[in-house]
C-alpha cells in the first residue's frame, strides 16, 4: 500500500505535479460521495461539468451553436482568472498577500468602462487603450498598498481589505448615480468597440463570442515566469520574499521590491479587472466586490503560486463554476454543488504539503529497510 | 442624533470586536487565522437553524430559542474551526491557503444546505432561515445620563454577552498560564516547546476558541442587521475583523478602540445621510468613511505594529 503511493506519486522530479493530480483525484471521488448521497450519478455529473465547458458534446444544441461556441465562452470565463491569479501569485513570491485583487479588479474595470467604454473611439485604440488603463489603475492601486506597507508599515491584507471597500462604494455610487442601466440596473454596457471579446461573431454557421485576451493570458503566465526564474528582477523579489534580513544584507532595496511587486501585482488585477468587466460581463453590478479576487487566492495556491501552474489550476475551477450552471440545468441540482466540489478540491490540494512530506518520509523508510536486508 | 449614533455604532462595532478578539487567541497563538469570514457564518448558520427549529417547540413568547441558538452558534463555530485545526496542525498546510479554503466550503456548504433544509422541512425553495430581530432593552435611571445615557438604551442582549465574554478572554488571556502559553506559542514555539508546553495543543484549543467567539459575532449579525441567516450574511465582517485586529496590534483593549471607531464612523455617516436629507444614492458614498478614516489612522498608528513572531510558519519540532 504504502510502496504503491511512493510508486505512484514519485521520488522527485515532476512529484509536485503528481501530488497535484492526486489531490484533484481523490476529490473527485469525494465529490461523487457527495453526489450519490443526493442520488444523483456522479459520472453524468462530471460529464455535464464538461459538457457545459464545450470539452465534451452535449446531446442538443441551439441553434448557431455547439461544442465550439461553449469552449469559447468558457476561455471568455477563463481569461480574468489567469490573470487574477497571476496576480496573487506574483504577490506571494515576494511574501505579499494580495487580498485586494477584487478592489483592484472594480476599480481598473470601471476606470476603463466609464473613459474608453462609452466613448465612440474605433476598436483599434480603443482596445489597448482599455488594457492601458486596466494596467495603469490596477498598477496605481497596488503601488499604493506597496507603498503604505513600506512607507508607513500599514500590513498589506488591512489596506487592501479598506480599498476593496472603498472602491466598491465609490464604483457603487458613480454606477447609481450616473452610469445606471435603467433596465438591467448595472452599469451601462461598454461599446462593441472598446469590449475585449467579440461578441456573437457569426462564422461558419455559428455564434461565436471571442476571447481576443486570451493568448495573451497565456503569454503573459509564460513572461511572469520567465521574469521570475530568469532574470535579477525576479531574483530580488523572490529573495525578499524569502527573508527581508538577508535580501537587505545583500544590498537587495526592500522598498523598491515591494513597491515593484504590487505595482506588477496591481497592474495584473487590473488586466483581469477589464477583461472581466470589459469582455466577460461588459458591464459592472453596483454594489458588489467581484468573488473572483478571492477565489483567484485559492486558484494561484492550488496551482503551488506557479505562473504555468496557475493556468492549469484555474482551468479547472472555471470547468467547475462555468459548468455548474449546465450541471445544474440537468440534474436539478442546486448549483452550489459545484462550489461544494472546489471546496473539497481545494482542501486536498491544501494538503499536499503534508502528501510530500508524508511520501518522502515514506521513502527514506522503504530504503532503510531494504538497506538492513 | 448622537444617540442613534452611539447605540448604532455598538450594535454594530461589538460584533465586530468578538470576532476579533477570537482572530486574536487564534493569531497571537502563532494560526493565521482568514477563516473568521468562514467560522461566524457557519456559526450563524448552526444558530439560526436552531432557533428555527426551537421555535415550533418552545411558546411563541419564550426566550428560551434565543438563548440556545447563541449556545447551538457556538458550539457549531467550535465544531467548525477544527477543520482549520485539521488543515494547520494536523496536515502542516499553508494556513492562509486554509483560511480562504474553510471561508468557500462555509459559503458553499450553508447555502447548499439552507436551502436543502428548507426543502426538506418546511417544504420551501428558500436560502434564508428567517429570525425574528432580537428584542432590545434600556437600563432605567442610567440611561437618563446626557449623552453617555445611550450607551444603556435600546441594548441588545448579545452586547451585554460579548462584553461579558471580552472581559472573560481578556483576564484568559493576560493572567492565567494558559494566556501566557499562547502567547509564547505565537512568538517563540520552539522555547515554548522546550519548557514542557504542547504546542499543538496550545495552538489548537486557541483555533477553535477562535471558531465560537466568531460564530458569536456572526449570530449577533444575523439577529440584528439581517434578521435572518441567508447567504448575505458573508458580506465581509470576518475580514473586516481581522483588519481590526492587526490595526489594534493583535492586543484585545486597542482593537476594541479600532472596532469602536469603525462602527461608529459608520453610524455617523448614516446619520448624517439623514440629517443632510440627501438622496439615498448618497448613502454608498458615505459609506466609505469607516474604511478610509481607519486607512487614515492606520498612518499614525502602525509604525510600531508588530505581528506574533511566529505568526503563520508551520510548528516544525526538527527546526530547533
Amino acid at each position: 500500500m504504502k510502496k504503491a503511493l511512493v510508486k505512484l506519486l514519485g521520488k522527485e522530479k515532476g512529484q509536485m505535479f503528481r501530488i497535484s493530480l492526486f489531490s484533484i483525484a481523490i476529490s473527485l471521488i469525494v465529490g461523487s460521495v457527495i453526489l450519490i448521497l443526493i442520488g444523483k450519478n456522479p459520472l453524468s455529473a462530471y460529464g455535464n461539468l464538461l459538457q457545459g465547458t464545450g470539452i465534451l458534446p452535449k446531446y442538443s444544441y441551439a441553434g448557431r451553436q455547439n461544442m465550439f461556441t461553449d469552449f469559447m465562452s468558457f476561455l471568455d470565463a477563463l481569461t480574468p482568472m489567469i490573470f487574477a491569479s497571476l496576480a496573487v501569485s506574483v504577490a506571494l513570491k515576494c511574501g505579499l498577500f494580495n487580498i485586494g485583487v477584487s478592489g483592484m479588479m472594480l476599480a481598473a474595470g470601471f476606470a476603463a468602462s466609464v473613459t474608453v467604454g462609452m466613448s465612440g473611439l474605433a476598436a483599434p485604440v480603443a482596445k489597448p487603450l482599455v488594457i492601458i488603463i486596466g494596467i495603469l489603475v490596477g498598477g496605481l492601486v497596488g503601488g499604493l498598498i506597496g507603498w503604505l506597507k513600506y512607507r508607513f508599515n500599514i500590513n498589506e491584507v488591512v489596506s487592501a481589505i479598506m480599498l476593496n471597500y472603498t472602491l466598491m462604494y465609490i464604483v457603487t455610487f458613480f454606477i447609481n448615480s450616473f452610469y445606471a442601466d435603467p433596465v438591467s440596473r448595472q452599469s451601462t454596457p461598454v461599446t462593441d468597440a472598446s469590449r475585449l471579446t467579440l461578441v456573437g461573431v457569426k462564422t461558419m454557421g455559428l455564434k461565436i463570442d471571442i476571447p481576443l485576451a486570451f493568448p495573451f493570458a497565456i503569454l503573459t503566465a509564460v513572461l511572469i515566469k520567465f521574469i521570475m526564474d530568469r532574470t535579477t528582477t525576479g531574483f530580488e523579489i523572490k529573495a525578499v520574499g524569502l527573508s527581508h534580513m538577508a535580501a537587505e544584507y545583500a544590498g537587495i532595496s526592500i522598498r523598491n521590491n515591494i513597491i515593484k511587486t504590487m505595482v506588477i501585482s496591481g497592474a495584473l488585477s487590473g488586466i483581469a479587472g477589464v477583461t472581466y468587466f470589459c469582455g466577460y460581463t461588459g458591464s459592472i453590478q453596483p454594489g458588489v466586490v467581484p468573488g473572483m479576487g478571492f477565489n483567484a487566492i485559492a486558484v494561484s495556491l492550488l496551482g503551488n503560486s506557479d505562473p504555468i501552474g496557475c493556468i492549469f489550476s484555474s482551468f479547472l475551477i472555471t470547468i467547475l463554476s462555468k459548468g455548474a450552471i449546465y450541471l445544474s440545468s440537468q440534474q436539478g441540482v442546486d448549483i452550489e454543488i459545484a462550489d461544494l466540489i472546489t471546496a473539497v478540491i481545494l482542501i486536498f490540494a491544501a494538503c499536499s504539503e503534508f502528501i510530500r512530506i508524508y511520501v518522502t518520509r515514506t521513502v527514506a523508510e522503504i530504503d532503510q529497510a531494504e538497506g538492513e536486508r | 442624533m448622537t444617540d442613534t449614533i452611539i447605540i448604532d455604532g455598538l450594535a454594530f462595532a461589538l460584533p465586530m470586536f468578538v470576532m476579533s478578539v477570537g482572530g486574536i487567541f487564534s493569531e497571537k497563538s502563532g494560526i493565521t487565522n482568514l477563516a473568521l469570514e468562514g467560522l461566524q457564518g457557519f456559526g450563524a448558520f448552526c444558530g439560526s437553524l436552531a432557533a428555527v427549529l426551537f421555535a415550533y417547540g418552545f411558546a411563541g413568547s419564550s426566550r428560551m430559542p434565543y438563548y440556545l441558538s447563541y449556545l447551538i452558534a457556538f458550539a457549531g463555530g467550535m465544531l467548525y474551526a477544527m477543520l482549520h485545526v485539521l488543515l494547520c496542525i494536523k496536515f502542516k498546510a499553508n494556513q492562509i491557503i486554509s483560511g480562504v479554503v474553510v471561508n468557500i466550503l462555509a459559503v458553499a456548504l450553508t447555502t447548499f444546505l439552507t436551502k436543502r433544509i428548507n426543502e426538506a422541512l418546511f417544504s420551501e425553495k428558500s436560502n434564508k432561515f428567517v429570525l425574528e430581530t432580537s428584542m432590545r432593552f434600556t437600563v432605567p435611571g442610567l440611561s437618563r445620563i446626557p449623552v453617555l445615557g445611550a450607551v444603556f438604551t435600546n441594548v441588545y442582549p448579545f452586547e451585554v454577552l460579548i462584553i461579558v465574554i471580552a472581559v472573560i478572554t481578556w483576564y484568559v488571556m493576560y493572567k492565567t498560564p494558559y494566556g501566557m502559553h499562547l502567547r509564547a506559542c505565537g512568538d517563540n514555539p520552539h522555547s515554548a516547546d522546550a519548557a514542557g508546553i504542547d504546542v499543538n495543543r496550545v495552538r489548537a484549543i486557541a483555533v477553535i476558541l477562535s471558531g465560537g467567539l466568531s460564530a458569536i459575532g456572526g449570530m449577533s449579525y444575523a439577529y440584528s442587521i439581517s434578521a435572518s441567516f441567508s447567504p448575505d450574511i458573508y458580506l465581509g465582517f470576518g475580514y473586516l475583523a481581522i483588519a481590526a485586529l492587526i490595526f489594534g496590534n493583535w492586543s484585545i483593549l486597542p482593537t476594541l478602540g479600532a472596532c469602536l471607531l469603525f462602527g461608529f464612523a459608520r453610524s455617523a455617516g448614516q446619520a448624517l445621510i439623514q440629517r443632510l436629507g440627501m438622496p439615498s444614492t448618497y448613502n454608498d458614498l458615505v459609506r466609505i468613511l469607516p474604511y478610509v478614516l481607519t486607512l487614515f489612522l492606520l498612518i499614525f498608528f502602525s509604525k510600531n505594529n508588530r505581528s506574533p513572531r511566529a505568526l503563520g510558519e508551520i510548528y516544525d519540532k526538527g527546526k530547533r
